[in-house]
């Protein structure tokens, strides 16, 4: 039987993720029973996936190295460089670049089946035909912008996230450098990041290649009602800038 | 007898001017029984090879000489169910008003060996072409059928059309005869079925002729998709750093790469992020020519867009005039699509005809002596006409106000294109202030080139920049925070609405600007007048009819998986592309019509199962207007 501290030790070594025995150990016992000649090697990955589909908070050792100040919003700290590498799950993002409006109108092309290539319309849904044949004729005809316009958005960022470490603080982040997997169709509610020593301003995170390693992952239970209700969330927004 | 040959074209005009080119002015005129337009041409001239000398009949049609129609008993509009229309034995017969200029073609083929078809070249050119050889066959059915290819009624042009002719496209007048039927059986049955629908609702609709078109909806579509989203659009605010650097005497404005962003405190503590950096250093200092290209040569799409942009005409005047200086022989033919000249072409010799021109003479001039650049290619070649050009240089004082615009416009553009690039120097300084980028350009004019003929694009030098050093550090001037808020788009102009038109494939080149006019005509878009002098814009808004009208097919087919609005191009985009496939072959007439019948027959059977949606919209946007 594989150990616990063998398993912990490998998600520590290639993650960086010093996993909570509670939540290891019932991993274990419910594996166990079913599978139980699976290599160590092969029962760490799947921990690996099923902590990055968890929520931090239970999985994650809550030791002190690892989790942000309580008071990481204060705005009056001009800048302070925080120690150590942090885990984090990303609770909301937000592309700061792009107005409400047309991420809106972007929302609404989708909902009709459409996508916009320069002047040109296109219908994204396949009409009595082979949806398979469609789908690789898109993509072959518009690798670089198929996908984006396909789930709406433009992209550009820079984006603005809600952070969430072990102990359940919450901070912002900024990108503060285009950062690859930052984006609101690569970027899953829930995702896990490990921030390196990052710098924080104002009581926001400075996010940039540097100071952020994407782990991935999603929170299935976040991640679809946060997709579900954007559109009227942003409908909402602009309805405030209305009022103002 | 010599042997003699009947050749007809697509107006009177183009007859006229064939008839003077091949016989040299030396011709006989004719009047033709029952029609005041049409004549009849007599002349002689040498064809060469087999043919040789003959005697010439040149006369012509005057459009279409055929129309389709259903069987009488489902013309009356309660005489069948509109949905029946998909399937009604249809005729072809000739127009009442056409009927004396088919007997002429008849009794002008009893004497003659073969018949030269001189109509247009193109789509619509090859079917009126296979109408007259239906007449002239009936009058001979023996006689042999060629068809002249020509691009302009200058003078050489036609002569050469003359000695080499080819044969007539079938599949080019497949199509056409394909794209009628669908026009008339879909266009029929729409526009019934909604008409006696929707006249019942509202008071305002009662007796009004609601009209359906293919082409015509989706047009509509465009104006109130673009009209929803100005009505509907939120302002917000956004805020942006600049920075500003006074060296020698000059300010420069540094521009934010990032542009502006939508979180004010994020764009503040970037700020401070640049003022605790205290100094910006000159990360890349590029000074590299640049050119400002000439323009393509010259297709339809393309004279309408900058016709209605430059020359404040809208897009049918603008088809109007060329046509009538392509008639006349000053320019040529103007339904192209080609945007590359052939090899053949002498462009020189062109250039050369426009030297008398007062205006622009001397430019010509200079051309020719030394300046003259083979004109770019662009990627579109209809292989039927060059691009739209001068072919004979004309006084201005011979030209009415509109064909004076228009003509200038064209020889402006041709000799534009075979001039050189205009010439400039640029330079771009980039820096790094903080953790942000920030840019500026600059710009030096230092050869206009064709800009001196082309008077409708603009390029002029800016400021000159300081110098700067790549790597060296400076304290910026001022470094703050601007505000601005997003603005609503404007409404749709027509150069906007041709380009969407043609980028969606609604309509060709030649009839872009005849469905622009019918949705006018129909009180669907009204025109709106933006700003007023010569900054002036006309914008397309639909009237409240326009709007229902789509609203109501969108929410016909609302929550079905496989259908599409009536309001959207992609039903008629999928027409247009069978009759690509008619004309190159590999579909038939039968086959285009059945499946694009079939395509539209299932939106009309939602239509019809669910017009209490149009019905309904109706009511929303008409009632309110009548009380």
């Amino acid at each position: 039987m594989t150990s616990p501290d063998q398993i912990a030790a490998q998600i520590l070594s290639t993650k960086s993720l010093s996993v909570a025995q509670p939540w290891l150990n019932a991993f274990l016992s419910s594996s166990n029973t079913a599978q139980r000649n699976i290599p160590p090697s092969a029962l760490a990955k799947t921990a690996i996936f099923r902590l990055l589909a968890s929520d931090i908070q239970e999985s994650l050792s809550k030791h002190r190295s690892c989790v942000l100040p309580v008071d990481i919003h204060d705005p009056t700290v001009q800048e302070r460089r925080l120690q150590g590498s942090i885990p984090v799950q990303v609770l909301d993002i937000e592309d700061i670049g792009t107005s409400l409006w047309s991420q809106i109108e972007a929302i609404e092309r989708v909902e009709r089946g459409e996508a916009i290539h320069g002047r040109e319309i296109v219908r994204t849904i396949a009409v009595g035909e082979d949806p398979e044949a469609s789908e690789n004729n898109r993509a072959n005809n518009n690798p670089a912008n198929g996908a984006a316009s396909a789930s709406g958005n433009s992209g550009y960022g820079p984006h603005r996230l809600i952070l969430q470490d072990v102990a359940g603080t919450m901070a912002v982040g900024v990108e503060m450098q285009r950062i690859d997997g930052i984006a609101l169709e690569k970027l899953a509610i829930g995702a896990k990041l490990l921030l390196r020593n990052p710098s924080v301003a104002r009581g926001m995170v400075l996010l940039s290649p540097g100071s952020v390693t994407l782990l991935g992952g999603k929170i299935e239970a976040l991640d679809k009602p946060w997709r579900d209700g954007r559109k009227a969330r942003l409908l909402e927004k602009t309805a405030g800038v209305e009022r103002e | 007898m010599a042997r003699k040959i009947l050749c007809v074209a697509e107006k009177p005009a183009i007859a006229r001017a064939v008839a003077t080119h091949l016989s040299g002015g030396a011709f006989q005129t004719h009047a033709i029984r029952g029609n005041q337009y049409v004549k009849n041409y007599e002349f002689e001239f040498n064809f060469g090879g087999a043919w040789g000398n003959c005697s010439v009949t040149m006369t012509s049609v005057v459009g279409h000489l055929t129309g389709l129609d259903f069987d009488r008993q489902y013309k009356g509009w309660m005489s069948c169910p509109p949905g029946s229309l998909f399937e009604a034995p249809v005729q072809e017969t000739v127009d009442k008003d056409k009927l004396p200029i088919a007997e002429n073609i008849r009794n002008q083929a009893k004497y003659s060996k073969a018949l030269f078809i001189w109509t247009d070249c193109d789509r619509e050119g090859e079917h009126i072409g296979s109408e007259v050889r239906t007449q002239a066959k009936a009058g001979n059915a023996r006689i042999e059928v060629k068809r002249a290819k020509f691009s302009n009624t200058e003078s050489a042009h036609v002569r050469r059309a003359a000695l080499e002719p080819v044969n007539l496209d079938e599949y080019q007048a497949s199509a056409v005869a394909a794209r009628i039927e669908l026009d008339l059986r879909i266009g029929a049955a729409f526009t019934r079925l909604q008409t006696l629908q929707l006249q019942t609702v509202v008071t305002a609709l009662k007796e009004k002729v609601i009209s359906y078109g293919s082409c015509q909806f989706p047009t509509l579509g465009f104006v109130v998709d673009r009209y929803l989203r100005v009505q509907n659009f939120k302002p917000e605010t956004f805020w942006g750093i600049k920075v500003i650097l006074s060296r020698e005497g000059k300010k420069v404005n540094f521009l934010w790469k990032r542009v502006h962003l939508f979180d004010r405190a994020v764009v503040t503590m970037m700020l401070e992020r640049c003022l605790v950096a205290k100094q910006a250093k000159v990360t890349k200092v590029n000074q590299k020519p640049t050119s400002k290209w000439r323009p393509l040569p010259l297709t339809t799409v393309d004279l309408q867009m900058m016709g209605s942009r430059f020359l404040r005409l809208d897009s049918q005047t603008i088809m109007k005039v060329a046509e009538a200086l392509y008639t006349k022989g000053f320019i040529s033919y103007p339904r192209t699509e080609t945007d590359q000249f052939d090899k053949a072409i002498d462009l020189k010799k062109l250039i050369e005809k426009q030297y008398p021109d007062s205006s622009w003479g001397q430019y010509a001039r200079e051309l020719i002596d030394g300046k003259f650049k083979t004109p770019r290619s662009g990627r579109h070649n209809d292989k039927a006409h060059p691009p739209i050009h001068p072919v004979s240089w004309v006084s201005s004082n011979q030209l009415n106000a509109n064909e004076k615009k228009v003509y200038e416009f064209v020889a402006r553009r041709f000799l534009a294109c075979c001039s050189d690039d205009a010439k400039g120097q640029s330079t771009e300084i980039e820096i790094q202030y903080g953790d942000e980028s920030f840019h500026t350009n600059g710009l030096i004019v230092l050869e206009r080139n064709y800009l001196d003929v082309y008077v409708y694009d603009k390029w002029e030098s800016s400021q000159q920049l300081p110098n700067f050093e790549r790597g060296e550090l400076f304290e910026p001037t001022e470094a703050n925070i601007f505000e601005g808020k997003t603005t609503a788009p404007n409404y749709l102009t027509e150069p906007e609405l041709i380009g969407l038109m043609d980028a969606n494939g609604i309509g060709t080149d030649a009839t872009m600007a005849e469905h622009i006019a019918k949705i006018k005509e129909r009180e669907y878009v009204a025109i709106n007048q933006r700003g007023s002098g010569r900054s002036s814009v006309q914008e397309f808004i639909p009237t409240r009819l326009g709007v229902a009208l789509v609203e109501g097919y969108d929410n016909v087919v609302e929550g079905l998986p496989n259908s599409v609005s009536l309001s959207k191009p992609f039903l008629r985009k999928e027409m247009e592309l069978r009759m690509v496939e008619i004309c190159s072959g590999t579909k038939t007439r039968q086959e285009v019509v059945q499946q694009s019948l079939d395509m539209y027959r299932e939106v009309f059977i939602h239509t019809q199962r669910r017009i209490n949606m149009l019905k309904t919209a109706c009511r929303k946007y008409l009632t309110e207007e009548t009380t």
